[in-house]
């Protein structure tokens, strides 16, 4: 009696792994048919081309004849060692993502922590400041050009009134650079303070309250409480600026197109030049997969940095 | 006699003087009126509860006690110093929440060092204080630990905790064991007695479940609609409810409540009903079934054991449904016909407006 009840709980078992496990097979095939589009999709459109700019930045490569002849690193070694052009270019981008990073990030947690809880006209506010984000970058940047005219611009106009000589902003290599970085910021900061909102709000309540109860102040509370929980947004937001920053193309391209002088001259514009006005495509594939590696870089940098800060 | 004298006296609190005191406090968000002309007073070191159903205004209560919410008119002392313009942290008390509000990316020890931290603390005295509250809580072990890696109950008493090393005057409770399990909720009930015990600080508690209320509480404030029904020890709410609310949010399971006129014939007379009264009230423990036939008629709908007791629905003559607390292991089979009799406890009677008309 006992014996063959074992040997049924046996036979039992045995089974019940053997369905276990077509069970398992099965749902792992399921699971794998849901995700093949976005799958085959990210590999034809991101990654194929990733692997064709490689290979294209290895070639001296004739656009009008057709002629392309392979030169190994000759692309790289000309960017990095003999071409000095590149480096100003790349300090001209660090100079810009130096300057429009912290003051986006900056500006866009002031927002949001004004606007983060409802009082009368919230949403008005915050439109107001999302608004740019959503226009268009040509009607922007045509508006700033003219606001920004030497002569019968509006924002030197009001400099004069109060008796301020205005520069003629987008003509000198310096202020054309601030320029751009304020006129970018402005555009789009609105989005990072969307991103901090929701962070914001996402923090309860009772947080705030215990430790204003406990004689916290305001800036105590930010310092130690608020600004400590935001750590997983700030990390997000700030690598999403510095790429957007890096990979900035349209917005130098409507304003300034590089210049003046190539002062607002910045390696994504640059690249562009050297593809489409140059036809110089194995030196600007070149460019991009240095621009891949450089964005890759920062962000496994603030990656590690946060993982460092929480350890 | 010397000044020092004085300056001594009025800082030594006066038992005699309430500890926290309502005048005539309201409340209104924007048009919405939540607190509605609450008076009251606590003694020092009493252990007081707020109960009353969701929404009536407990939590606003206890935020203006607080600080963190302001009173619209009226006026909230402590001591003997009105305090409705005294910023939160001035006003000595320490609150409990219901979400405990433990900040996620501090350990147990900086939690509860925080407000001593704010306060610039020097960081010995910080480090005795979390000692010896950790001590009191049985959390030694624990302060290195974040919240996320404590247990319900571990969390609660950390939030105690925080409390406790800021020694203040009064403790504020919000609902404190509404998020553990039953068995944990009966253990930290009991805790919490302990507790009140020990320091003898005044405690203020607020919670929506009774049996939480009347184990803990000296007296009870029952609350409705931002306004108090009624204020007792719990066993006048229990015995004297001043009207049908508190009659039958007191008391578990709920008191039966039916109107004279539908009672079965001859009732009434038996129960010599009061002028003005227009509902009677009995309580389900005080009823039971009467082997001899005499009482109010009625038939048995359903019995729930429920071990010790059943609990027994019946319907009387006339249709009124009727709970009572059945003690023994049996109990009829459904659909017999039995007579109840109030063999204990009193015949409580309500007016037209549901307030309580007392006999003799
Ligand atoms: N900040 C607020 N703004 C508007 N209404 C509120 C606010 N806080 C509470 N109320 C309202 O006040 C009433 C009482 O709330 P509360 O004191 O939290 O009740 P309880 O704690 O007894 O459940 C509720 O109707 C609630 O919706
Ligand atoms: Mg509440």
């Amino acid at each position: 009696m006992a014996s063959a009840m074992t040997d049924l709980s046996t036979v039992n078992n045995g089974k019940g792994r053997m369905l276990r496990l077509s069970l398992r097979r099965r749902e792992a095939l399921t699971a794998l048919l849901f995700v093949s589009p976005i799958t085959i999709g990210f590999l034809v459109f991101f990654f194929g081309p990733l692997i064709a700019v490689i290979g294209y930045s290895m070639l001296q490569w004739n656009l009008l004849t057709g002629e392309a002849t392979f030169v190994g690193y000759a692309n790289y070694a000309d960017a990095l060692r003999h071409n000095p052009d590149f480096w100003r270019v790349l300090r001209n981008s660090l100079v810009f993502a130096a300057g429009l990073v912290p003051l986006n990030m900056g500006l866009a947690l002031l927002l949001a922590l004004a606007l983060h809880r409802p009082f009368r006209g919230v949403v008005f506010f915050r439109v107001i400041f999302f608004a740019p984000v959503v226009t268009s970058a040509v009607a922007w940047a045509i508006v700033w050009k003219f606001l920004l005219q030497g002569e019968a611009g509006a924002l030197n106009e009001m400099l004069a009134l109060m008796g301020i000589d205005g520069p003629n902003w987008l003509r000198e290599p310096n202020w054309a650079m601030a320029a751009v970085i304020v006129t970018r910021v402005i555009k789009m900061v609105g989005l990072n303070m969307i991103l901090y909102i929701a962070a914001l709000q996402s923090i309860p309540r009772d947080y705030d309250s215990a430790a204003r109860l406990e004689g916290a102040s305001g800036w105590q509370i930010f310092r130690m409480i608020t600004w400590p929980l935001l750590a997983p947004a700030t990390l997000i937001i700030s690598i999403v600026t510095v790429v957007g920053s890096l990979k900035v193309f349209d917005h130098i391209y409507l304003m300034t197109e590089g210049g003046p002088e190539n002062g607002t001259l910045v390696l994504a514009f640059y690249i562009y030049q050297q593809a489409f006005e140059f036809f110089a495509i194995g030196y600007a594939s070149a460019l991009a997969v240095i621009m891949f590696v450089i964005a890759m870089a920062l962000t496994l940098l603030q990656v590690y940095f946060r993982r460092k800060d929480r350890a | 006699m010397r000044p020092t004298m004085d300056t001594q006296q009025a800082t030594t609190s006066d038992p005699r003087l309430p500890a926290l005191e309502f005048q005539n406090v309201a409340k209104s968000f924007g048009a919405v009126n939540v607190i509605r002309g609450v008076d009251l007073q606590v003694r020092e070191g009493e252990f007081v509860v707020f109960v009353g159903p969701s929404g009536c205004g407990k939590s606003t209560l206890l935020r203006m006690i607080s600080g963190l919410e302001d009173v619209t008119s009226g006026t909230v002392s402590i001591g003997e110093r009105v305090v409705n313009d005294v910023p939160p942290a001035r006003r000595g008390v320490a609150m409990v929440f219901q979400s405990y509000a433990l900040y996620p990316h501090l350990t147990v020890a900086q939690n509860m060092g925080f407000g001593l931290k704010v306060r610039k603390m020097p960081a010995r005295e910080i480090e005795s204080r979390v000692a010896d509250a950790s001590a009191t809580l049985k959390l030694d072990a624990l302060l290195d630990r974040f919240p996320r890696e404590l247990s319900g109950g571990q969390r609660q008493r950390v939030a105690i905790g925080r409390a406790i090393v800021g020694n203040p005057r009064i403790f504020l409770f919000d609902e404190p064991l509404s998020n553990l399990d039953a068995e944990l909720r009966v253990h930290m009930r009991a805790e919490i007695a302990q507790l009140h015990e020990r320091l003898g600080n005044t405690m203020i508690y607020v919670t929506h479940d009774q049996i939480e209320a009347m184990t803990l509480a000296d007296r009870i404030v029952v609350l409705r609609d931002g306004q108090i029904e009624q204020v007792g020890s719990p066993q006048e709410l229990y015995l004297r409810p001043d009207n049908l609310f508190v009659a039958q949010f007191i008391g578990s399971p709920r008191m039966n409540v039916f109107d004279i006129d539908k009672l079965p014939p001859g009732v009434a007379a038996q129960l010599g009903v009061p002028e003005g009264a227009v509902k009677v009230g009995m309580r389900p423990e005080d009823l039971s079934i009467d082997p001899g036939g005499r009482g109010m008629p009625a038939v048995l709908r359903m019995s729930e054991y429920t071990g010790g007791n059943s609990l027994i629905h019946l319907e009387l003559d006339g249709g009124a449904p009727c709970l009572i607390v059945h003690h023994g292991q049996t109990s009829p089979p459904e659909g017999t016909a039995v007579h109840l009799t109030l063999d204990k406890g009193a015949v409580h009677f309500f007016d037209a407006n549901d307030t309580s008309i007392r006999k003799g």
